[in-house]
């Protein structure tokens, strides 16, 4: 698991270009969305895009993904659950 | 008054406005599913042409894109008498992506052929047009951006008549973009409806000539353009403000004085996402306009971006030509929370006076108002000229950057240099990482060149901008996301930034700025014609401070912004 997180916090930071912040930086457990990182709706479609990239899961449901992006956990834990490679 | 002279329509559903109106009289829509589409491995829906049609379309020697404008601008010219060869003839094409299709080919590799002030320039040479193209580019409100510019230019008095054609094909690239957004309906779009799923995307061409016209003999049984506004919610990139205040400042700034009940409809954007069919009920009912009938088109045509706003009057001005007020295909159930009466049904209209009303990513809005007959608003919005002045001016490159003429020390180059810019600026705003290379450079010049300065109204701030190269960088890196051995992996946040008037928004929302925002994209820098378009800008009721200039950025290492900031 502890791998997983890193590499997800490795390919967000790159997607979504966090120059300035190291994994390190990013709590596990911390709200994602407007605290925090402060992310927005463009960076939550970009992390669709890395569920299907790099662990070939596809979600296209917004609803779904409010309780699945909420922290770096849920979304390692999520992916642990439904990746296909 | 500026006066419809002609149109056009060429579209999967016919090549002439009549046989398009017609078609969509009869209930017919060009939507299709397309299932592994170009190697798009997912299937979606979309309006087309056949392979057929596009071999009777094409013309030597010409690509697609050019091929489709060619043949509507033609179609329309045969229908009215213009000196294609005047001084006083301008020719402007709204549209998004141009030739970007071209961009991944062999000959896409000359990035100067893919520009599309390189289109518009073999365009107008087809007709023989003598005036420089201008085209505008401002996401999906360029089609009525066009309009508008065309309204000011002529009424300034620059040009006698202006041919405007906006146009949109459908490419691996849009679609691409537009699924990594999730803003593709996977069925057919229901505009306003409470089951809609989002948008599909449609190619068309549409053309409408404009002509100034002082006397009043001729205003029978013409269509008058009676003003266009355009202006931003300085609030999201790619999402309306949920409040819908850019719409309704729009819509009223050209109802000023007008009496709402004299409208027969009000044709919106009804894209069929969420978001914008919200907001744009919000503005209506805001507007005082809810029970004015609400048409839409996209569930004909679906959206087709740059053509959208011209396609989407001149559908709009026909119908009306036979008293009919369209109905709104796909809706079955109101699915928004503004109060607004959708046209459900065909219905018919005594009614003279049209609005229509557009908006777009960047966050621009825009809205024209058309009436037929002379019983209207004589006065125009225009007012006189006014005497601009100077405030500041900056000259950032790769290389150098000056202030006023004077050099300032940098010590990067190139990207790096807008890095070490933005950390000396002291800004918190971590969005800059998000930006693209362009949107980077014009967020950091007008940084700079605000710096000190105290602005006035939001709303009476505008942006104006010009390039030649459109978002050729981001073009190429949205383009590696889709095609190549890395798989079809679209990235939303690359592709929004391929559309060069995002730059534009990104120094609007973080200005504040809630004037028009526009980019319009030129074949080389041209100073006389971008002086006519400033000047027109500062109209009446208008701005009263505008950044202005050249901006380009042709490769990661090398751009220019050559910016005024300017006040009347």
């Amino acid at each position: 698991m502890e791998e997983l997180i890193l590499d997800l916090k490795k390919q967000i930071i790159e997607a979504l270009n966090l120059e300035e912040i190291t994994p390190e930086d990013i709590d596990n457990d911390a709200p994602l969305f407007g605290e925090g990182l402060g992310l927005d709706s463009i960076d939550a479609l970009e992390i669709i895009v890395i569920l299907d990239k790099y662990y070939g899961i596809k979600l296209s449901n917004a609803a779904e993904g409010k309780t699945v992006f909420r922290s770096i956990n849920s979304i390692a834990e999520y992916i642990a659950k439904h990746r296909t490679k | 008054m500026i006066r419809v002279l002609s149109t056009n329509i060429t579209s999967p559903l016919g090549y002439t406005t009549d046989r398009n109106f017609r078609s969509v009289m009869e209930g017919r829509a060009s939507l299709r599913p397309m299932r592994h589409w170009r190697d798009i491995p997912d299937s979606f829906v979309a309006s087309a042409f056949s392979d057929a049609q596009m071999e009777g379309l094409m013309l030597d020697g010409y690509t697609k894109f050019e091929s489709l404008v060619i043949r509507s601008v033609s179609e329309a010219l045969s229908r009215t008498q213009i000196d294609m060869g005047s001084h006083k003839t301008l020719f402007l094409l709204a549209t998004t992506k141009a030739d970007v299709d071209e961009l991944g080919s062999e000959k896409g590799k000359d990035r100067l052929y893919q520009a599309p002030g390189k289109s518009a320039r073999r365009i107008a040479g087809f007709f023989g047009i003598v005036t420089a193209p201008v085209v505008v580019c401002n996401a999906c409100v360029s089609g009525a951006g066009a309009q508008v510019l065309a309204y000011r230019l002529l009424e300034a008095g620059y040009y006698d008549q202006a041919v405007v054609c906006g146009a949109d094909c459908l490419t691996p690239f849009v679609v691409a973009g537009f699924m990594s957004l999730q803003s593709l309906s996977p069925e057919e779009c229901r505009p306003f409806d409470i089951e809609r799923r989002g948008l599909n995307i449609g190619e068309a061409a549409s053309t409408i000539i404009y002509g100034r016209c002082d006397g009043q003999d001729d205003a029978k049984g013409r269509w008058t353009l009676l003003g266009g506004c355009l202006n931003s919610d300085a609030y999201h990139i790619s999402s309306p403000s949920p409040l819908a205040d850019g719409a309704v400042r729009a819509m009223e700034q050209v109802l000023k004085d007008v009496d709402k009940e004299c409208l027969a409809c009000v044709n919106v954007h009804g894209t069929a996402t969420l978001f914008n069919d919200q907001m744009e009920s919000v503005a209506i009912e805001k507007t005082g306009l809810a029970d004015i009938p609400v048409s839409a088109l996209k569930g004909y045509y679906g959206h087709t971006l740059g053509a959208a706003g011209v396609l989407e009057t001149v559908l709009s001005l026909r119908a009306l030509d036979e008293g009919i007020v369209l109905p709104v295909r796909g809706f079955e159930e109101i699915g928004v929370s503004g109060r607004i009466t959708i046209s459900n049904q065909r219905q018919k209209t005594g009614k003279h006076s049209f609005l229509k009303l557009i908006s777009g990513f960047g966050g621009c809005n825009g809205a024209l108002l058309f009436a037929k007959g002379a019983e209207y608003r004589q006065e125009s919005l225009f007012g006189p000229e006014k005497d601009i002045r100077l405030l500041k001016s900056l000259h950032l490159t790769d290389s150098f950057l000056k202030m006023d003429g004077e050099e300032k020390a940098v010590d990067a180059q190139g990207k790096a240099m807008l890095k070490e810019l933005y950390k000396r600026s002291g800004l918190d705003y971590p969005k800059f990482y998000k930006m693209d290379v362009f949107s980077r450079m014009v967020f950091i010049a007008s940084e700079l060149l605000l710096k000190g300065i105290v602005l006035p109204a939001a709303e009476k701030r505008a942006i104006v901008l010009f390039n030649q190269f459109s978002s050729v960088v981001q073009d190429r890196k949205h383009i590696g996301t889709i095609s190549g051995n890395g798989g079809f992996f679209p990235s939303p946040s690359v592709y929004i930034y391929t559309l060069p008037n995002i730059a534009v928004g990104e120094v609007a929302i973080k200005q504040g700025f809630k004037g028009e925002t526009s980019l319009y994209i030129l074949d080389e820098r041209d100073d006389a014609l971008m002086e006519q378009i400033v000047r027109t800008a500062f109209y009446e009721s208008g701005p009263s401070v505008m950044i202005t200039g050249w901006v380009d950025c042709v490769e990661e290492d090398v751009f220019e912004a050559d910016l005024k900031l300017l006040t009347v």
